[in-house]
């Protein structure tokens, strides 16, 4: 186990490092002395803006994305005491791309500038508020998944019906690219319009550590320790739909990030979940502006979606770290 | 004497059915109570419903305070052994300082002595940096019990604390719910070992069918009426040189 400051201090390190270079490497071709001299003190037009508008609010929402899904990826394995949960378990992110496939389908998108994401949001919320209902204030952690399980489900088959009654085979193409999930033509507007939700996803998650430490011993024990359970519960919920909504609002599904990296950092933790929570974050940010680099350096040319990358590199990630758990017998 | 837990008519419902019912009682300092009754007769439930944890009827001391207030006033080892994560022996340890700790999290000296003091206790200090996930089952037994202890509240319930743990470790542990009670502490711990119930404890509470049949010191709780209504079942029971002996001899029904 490494010493939890210096973890977090390294995992800083190599979010600004991703992030420099995310700003630094793009179709454009600009050279680091011309991209930093734009960014900084606005030399070049041109220069200015494909840094100012295009690459910076690119790595941003990167950033922004990536930590939501670290947060609350590794918020929701501690809640639910599984390694295998995620972020979309309660149905937040399939419910969030109902509405934004909605959009699309009805040709709201392309009327109204801001309908996709907007709709996403709208979507994110009417899951919660159906979750809850579902899953009643109280409850045990079992009732929370198997209405998160019926919301995911329902808005699935509604997206299925949206594709399946899509006017044309490029309306369907349209619909089906989105939901790969991708950071590129993202612009401040986007940055602006999901801050406020993931910050709010952020603040309400980020103290739940300790009751997400003594949730180790079991519900029972955790409330006996005197943490407020319901209160936890609310919490977690509402701050993963903010931020897992609002990411599927401005980035489209992308998927393995909040499942993947709680998992890779946890023995770096020990163990413990309230550590897991900030070291999640960062590591999540990482993964996913190293994954957006890789979108713009592997195929610049063919516009490869971020959530394929993601899934490209989490899921045998993934397979690798079930294989080393199983032979050392342990998570 | 300083009372510790005071239940007046806590009665638990499933359904129509009473499963804890109208049941009166009050632990002071110093004592040392023997949970007994046969499966199904509502300990584990009377314990969760004076503690809080269920919704009940009628009244209990613990159940009346807040979440955060009742953390400090007792500690509960519930039976199911959970170790969600795998963190070493100390770390788990530690959550029982959980309620003492400042809104940052940072454990103070206090929190740290207390730490060492159950690990001692619980003759866990060679454990320390293991991983609790990878423990035999008597061995997270004695962690979980050493993290109750280290909570350092003036009442201990711990259900079935004893059950999985080879004989030495299930004296020594009496002997540490003992030693609790002696230093002013109390603990209300249910058991199925009727043997060390009788050796250990200062006074047994026998539950039947959810409601209160007898309370009191050992001799007067295992009677032979008692078991025979209560367990079904005759027993040896002698006060001998070692101490009092109890041995359940046939089932009588």
């Amino acid at each position: 186990m490494l010493n939890f400051r210096l973890l977090l201090v390294l995992l800083s390190v190599l979010v600004a490092a991703l992030f420099g270079a995310s700003l630094l490497i793009g179709p454009a071709g600009l050279g680091v002395g011309t991209s930093l001299r734009a960014l900084l003190a606005g030399q070049g037009e041109a220069a200015v803006l494909v840094m100012r508008e295009i690459r910076l609010p690119r790595a941003l929402l990167g950033v922004m994305l990536g930590a939501s899904l670290g947060l609350s990826g590794a918020a929701m394995q501690g809640y639910l005491r599984n390694p295998l949960a995620e972020p979309g378990l309660i149905g937040v992110s399939s419910s969030a791309a109902l509405g934004a496939v909605i959009a699309l389908q009805t040709g709201l998108a392309a009327m109204v500038a801001l309908a996709l994401p907007l709709m996403a949001l709208a979507g994110a919320v009417l899951s919660v508020l159906l979750l809850l209902m579902l899953a009643g204030a109280r409850g045990a952690s079992l009732t929370l998944i198997l209405a998160g399980i019926a919301v995911s489900a329902f808005a699935g088959a509604l997206t299925s019906l949206a594709l399946n009654l899509s006017p044309n085979p490029y309306a369907a193409a349209e619909i089906v690219f989105w939901m790969l999930g991708s950071l590129s033509d993202r612009s401040f507007t986007h940055v602006w319009l999901a801050l406020p939700f993931m910050a709010l996803g952020w603040v309400l998650l980020a103290p739940l550590g300790r009751g997400l430490d003594a949730l180790t011993l079991g519900e029972d024990a955790a409330a006996a320790l005197g943490i407020r359970l319901t209160r936890l519960r609310l919490s977690l919920v509402l701050g993963t739909a903010s931020c897992v909504g609002a990411g599927v609002a401005v980035a489209g599904a992308v998927g393995f990030v909040g499942l993947v990296v709680p998992h890779l950092l946890r023995p770096a933790v020990g163990g413990r979940p309230g550590r897991l929570l900030p070291a999640s974050a960062l590591g999540g940010a990482a993964m996913l502006l190293a994954a957006d680099i890789a979108t713009r350096l592997i195929a610049p040319e063919r516009d490869l979606k971020l959530g394929v990358v993601t899934a490209l590199v989490g899921a045998p990630l993934f397979l690798h770290l079930i294989y080393k758990t199983r032979k050392e017998g342990m998570w | 004497m300083v009372s510790l837990l005071a239940l007046e008519k806590l009665t638990v419902r499933r359904g129509e059915c009473p499963v804890v019912d109208r049941i009166s009682l009050s632990v002071a300092a110093g004592e040392f109570v023997g949970l007994i009754g046969p499966n199904g007769a509502g300990k584990t439930t009377l314990m969760r419903a004076a503690l809080g944890l269920l919704p009940a009827l009628g009244h209990s001391s613990l159940a009346a305070l807040p979440v955060a207030t009742r953390a400090h006033a007792a500690a509960w080892l519930p039976q199911t052994r959970e170790v969600a994560w795998p963190v070493s022996v100390e770390t788990l340890v530690a959550l029982g300082r959980t309620p003492h700790l400042p809104a940052t999290g940072q454990m103070r000296a206090a929190d740290h002595a207390a730490v060492e003091a159950a690990l001692k206790r619980m003759a866990l200090e060679g454990l320390r940096f293991r991983s609790a996930a990878q423990l035999s089952g008597g061995e997270q037994a004695r962690v979980l019990i050493a993290r109750a202890l280290a909570q350092q509240a003036p009442l201990l319930l711990a259900d079935e604390p004893i059950a999985g743990l080879d004989p030495a470790h299930q004296i020594t542990t009496m002997e540490v719910f003992a030693g609790l009670a002696a230093e002013g502490h109390a603990a209300i711990v249910s058991l199925h070992d009727l043997g060390l119930a009788a050796r250990h404890c200062t006074r047994l509470i026998l539950l039947g069918q959810g409601r209160l049949v007898a309370d009191g010191p050992p001799g007067d709780v295992l009677t032979g009426a008692n078991l025979a209504e209560v367990f079904g079942v005759r027993a040896f029971y002698a006060r001998t040189e070692d101490g009092p002996v109890f041995q359940p001899l046939e089932v009588v029904r």
